[in-house]
């Protein structure tokens, strides 16, 4: 179902900070670190950037996207406005507390998606729109140290609580040694079968004014979807830009303006 | 002649003279017989008028006699009675133009209606969402200098009503439940909302206390609603023209030129009415068509019981006035001094078989006329958002025009189901990948420099050499941001394109999905077929073409299944009736050998003896094949007058209505006797060469 994509997509944007880790051997100390990485996310200030999005599906053409976001980690607010192809310009997504809005400027109208409600009938859960809480959620393994191309990896298994509901029960990250940076993810069901791989190649460091030190994003994410092997995501982040945002921004009332 | 005459005379007297003799088994065999022609003419006549009026309704409702769409489709086309809701996925044919022309050139084709069948999820949002953006949309007017205060101060009425019900509804759920059952963060929002600070600014500047009512008020209220819609784009007044059953129930029909929606009937009580409403006429219809009693049925009951417990979607639309009007109304007929509204409502839906009628009445003539039976009325303008075939989401917002039904099919979900869009809409909505749209995926891809990397070179390719840790240059999106920004004003196209006309001549230009073709002669829909899909070869548009049969899905071919069951039980036992006249046939032969050695010693012929047997055969055959039919006829007349009643849902869609009254044509008595006399026939032959290899010497000597 079409609908499906599209919010994966969403997903997936709003996943660019994705966590930083660190390697660490110990259990106490894989869960500091887990809250510390948390806890950086949660502070990442302003942000603004573009992002090209390229989505492929089995049996559907390809379709991409470029599309403005402006987030801000204080209150966990973001906006999405996408500026390309034409057929979706203008169109947005707003997150503001449980509310995610979404906005056709071509019909005036706002559409609000409450966290309870099962998204557009489709399997999107409330998870993949929520911030990174890997500390709470899950207990961490290690598993050692490992080769990734010419990096050197630390492999973290991070396994889900049981008493938390959570769309991924497993999770393995590969760590780079040198800057912490997550290289290489994959999800797994409670099965132990495998569900999307991801990877972050390129990482970056910007200053951030807001935070007044240098902040780390992913260039580059790819997902590769391992239950329907035809299905992949490439996400490219680019101009990067750190200052403030204005206060009234996540806003129905500034969206419309936008656009109207 | 006379000769001949006198021949067939001894002959009867002889055959009738050996049935009598053997009136047991003649008997038997009749008894087959007349149960065979039974069968034949009753359930010829029953699949024949299903088959009838399944047919005028689903002909003249959608499917048309012929369906034509691209044979490059991946499924096949239903357009109705599908089993499952997905839409078929059919390869657009890209002009109907060029599709009508052709199949306008076959010979028996009268008429062509463009179609496309797609579904979409309208999100309508719950009652609170509805009311504030109402009241925001009037707020906006009224800074913009509108003469719309009256209006406005009502809705902010409304909402602070809302807000009213809210919190006692949280009150109560923390009273029945326990303290924690509401979270503080809920209870807090309430009160705010509920506060005279929020309202105090209220008129000056609206947007902060709107924002705040819409993310966290409006998700209080649970009642949100999404339509399923699945409708048909087509060209309005073609198929008005082509389809008589189709009649408008509420409002106009789509005009001509204008954007727009048809909701169908079914679909607009089921989906779109209030469902307090909605349950009180399915209690009054088990009433009074089903014969069921509220103290009998627990499914009356059950309705019931949620009308009393569902009370807060009627409180959610009641204003101050209202809800005063609603409180007078309802202590006078309860006779209740009881002052909370909600109470008063939930004690008025507590019927029994003795008040209901009158409560039915009094809802809908007092009550009523002051809530919005439906959340979407005629005249309103309805958004519905797809997901293009091109991959990206496309709003349109339409008018709704009215409602309609498919006559003969009112209650049945299997045609409801469909409701009907303009051709132009359809096409927005379907989105489908034009070599422009690729054009620009390609230039994002290339403008992002995105490469492309298979899931198993990733490793290799991504982390092949080191690239991390370089300090990015420091973007500037905020920039790029206002530039585009600022492309983007004047966007926003709200209403008026729903209310601009279109030219009617792009209904031609464009892409459909199929089309229904409706015949001159509808006895030679399969030789149009062959021809359809050779004028689409010659033209170079590749046609796939089916009988209305195939495109009223599963249900419709539910006809051909029975037809196939019953010819197959009438083959079954004309097959055993042929076995056993047969046998009884070559019994009495064998007991008459002396008899048949003596008529041969006098000179009768082998023809005589032959004869004499096929008379005997269909003596029986005419008297109780006859009998058969006469019986079979006299029960299709009591069925025709009474009426099988459509007790479920796909009966109801075979019976085109709620009764199905078969009739009996000749054809089913012709038919019957034809195969009885065949049968009689057929099994006279075998004992009649028996009878014939007898010669005179042989009968008589066997006689000792």
């Amino acid at each position: 179902m079409p609908r499906s994509r599209f919010l994966t997509v969403l997903a997936l944007v709003l996943s660019l900070l994705a966590p930083r880790m660190a390697a660490a051997l110990g259990k106490a100390e894989l869960v500091d670190l887990l809250k510390s990485v948390d806890e950086r996310q949660r502070n990442q200030g302003d942000w603004r950037d573009l992002v090209y999005i390229e989505q492929k599906e089995k049996d559907k053409v390809d379709v991409a996207y470029e599309a403005l976001v402006f987030r801000r980690s204080q209150d966990q607010k973001f906006i999405i406005l996408f500026t390309k192809p034409k057929a979706s310009q203008g169109q947005g997504y707003l997150r503001i507390d449980k509310n995610l809005w979404f906005y056709d400027p071509s019909v005036g109208k706002w559409e609000r998606r409450t966290e309870r409600e099962r998204i557009g009938g489709t399997n999107s859960r409330r998870s993949d729109f929520d911030e990174s809480r890997l500390a709470e959620e899950y207990e961490p393994e290690d598993l050692g140290q490992e080769k990734l191309g010419a990096y050197t990896a630390q492999v973290v298994k991070l396994t889900g609580k049981p008493e938390i509901d959570l769309a991924f029960p497993v999770i393995k990250l590969w760590v780079d040694k040198e800057t912490k940076n997550v290289l290489k993810r994959q999800e797994f069901a409670l099965s132990g079968r495998l569900l999307r791989t991801s990877y972050y190649p390129r990482w970056k460091k910007v200053y951030s004014e807001s935070k007044k030190t240098d902040v780390w994003y992913p260039e580059e994410m790819r997902f590769y979807d391992e239950v329907e092997k035809a299905n992949s995501t490439l996400i490219l982040v680019k101009s990067v830009d750190m200052r403030p945002l204005e206060p009234n921004l996540f806003t129905k009332a500034w969206l419309e303006s936008k656009s109207r | 002649m006379r000769g001949y005459l006198d021949t067939l005379k001894v002959i009867a007297l002889i055959a009738l003279r050996n049935l009598f003799a053997s009136r047991l088994k003649t008997l038997i065999v009749g008894g087959i017989i007349l149960f065979g022609s039974l069968l034949v003419v009753v359930g010829t006549a029953l699949v024949d008028s299903v088959d009838a009026s399944m047919s005028r309704s689903v002909i003249g409702s959608v499917a048309g006699h012929i369906q034509v769409y691209s044979s490059k489709s991946k499924d096949e086309l239903t357009v109705m009675g599908g089993m499952n809701m997905e839409s078929p996925d059919l390869t657009p044919i890209d002009d109907f133009a060029a599709l009508r022309r052709t199949l306008l050139g076959v010979p028996n084709v009268k008429a062509v209606v463009p179609m496309g069948l797609s579904s979409a999820i309208v999100t309508a949002g719950n009652t609170v969402d509805v009311v504030l953006e109402r009241l925001r949309d009037l707020a906006r007017r009224r800074l913009a200098g509108e003469d719309v205060q009256a209006a406005y101060e009502s809705e902010k009425d409304h909402v602070r009503q809302i807000i009213k019900v809210l919190s006692a509804d949280m009150d109560n759920v923390r009273k029945i439940q326990n303290e924690k059952a509401i979270s503080q963060d809920d209870l807090a929002a309430a009160a705010k909302a509920a506060s005279e600070e929020l309202w105090a600014g209220f008129d000056r500047d609206p947007y902060p206390a709107l924002e705040f009512l819409e993310n966290r008020i409006a998700p209080l209220a649970s009642d949100a609603d999404m339509l399923f819609l699945r409708y048909l784009g087509t060209d309005g007044d073609a198929f008005a023209k082509s389809f008589d059953r189709m009649k408008i129930v509420d409002g106009t029909a789509i005009p001509r030129g204008q954007r727009g929606f048809l909701f169908s009937k079914w679909v607009y009580e089921q989906q779109v009415k209030l469902k307090t409403a909605l349950r009180l006429d399915r209690i009054n219809d088990g009433i009074s068509k089903r014969s069921k009693t509220i103290a009998r049925s627990e499914e009356l009951q059950r309705w019931i019981k949620q009308n009393v417990t569902e009370v807060k979607e009627i409180m959610l639309q009641l204003d101050g006035q209202k809800t005063a009007s609603f409180r007078r109304l309802l202590q006078g007929e309860l006779g209740s001094q009881q002052s909370d509204v909600a109470k008063l409502l939930s004690e008025f839906f507590r019927v029994d078989d003795a008040n209901f009628a009158h409560r039915y009445r009094f809802f809908y003539d007092k009550l009523a006329p002051q809530l919005e039976l439906y959340r979407v009325r005629v005249g309103d303008m309805l958004t519905i958002k797809s997901f293009t075939r091109s991959g990206y989401v496309q709003s349109v917002k339409l008018r709704v025009y009215g409602t309609f039904v498919f006559e003969g099919l009112e209650d049945s979900h299997i045609a409801g189901e469909l409701n009907l869009m303009d051709m132009v809409s359809f096409r927005e909505l379907y989105g489908s990948l034009t070599p422009e749209r690729a054009r620009e995926v390609q230039e994002i891809k290339t403008m992002a420099g995105m490469k492309e990397v298979s899931r198993e070179q990733a490793e290799a390719e991504l982390f092949g050499k080191p690239d991390l840790g370089e300090t990015a240059p420091i973007g500037r999106a905020g920039d790029e941001a206002e530039a585009v920004l600022r492309s983007l004003a004047g966007r926003q196209q709200r209403e008026d394109r729903a209310s601009q006309p279109y030219d009617p001549a792009q209904l031609e230009q464009g892409d459909v999905l199929n089309a229904a073709v409706i015949v001159k002669d509808p006895r030679r829909i399969s030789r149009t077929i062959k021809d359809i899909e050779a004028a689409g070869a010659k033209a170079g548009i590749p046609l796939r073409a089916i009988t209305w049969q195939k495109a009223s899905g599963l249900v419709g071919q539910f006809v051909t299944m029975i037809r196939a069951v019953l010819y197959i039980s009438v083959l079954i036992i004309f097959a055993v009736a042929l076995v056993i006249i047969n046998n009884a046939l070559v019994m009495a032969t064998l007991e008459r050998m002396p008899e048949i050695g003596t008529l041969r010693a006098i000179g009768a012929q082998r023809r005589f003896l032959l004869g004499m047997l096929l008379v005997e055969a269909l003596a029986v055959g005419v008297l109780f094949g006859s009998l058969g039919a006469l019986l079979g006829a006299g029960i299709v007349g009591v069925i025709g007058a009474a009426g099988i009643p459509a007790s479920n849902d796909i009966l109801y869609f075979l019976f085109s209505g709620p009764r199905l009254h078969p009739s009996l044509s000749p054809a089913n008595v012709i038919i019957s006797l034809a195969i009885v006399l065949a049968v009689s026939a057929i099994s006279s032959i075998y004992p009649g060469l028996l009878a014939m290899r007898v010669s005179p010497r042989q009968a008589m000597q066997s006689d000792d």
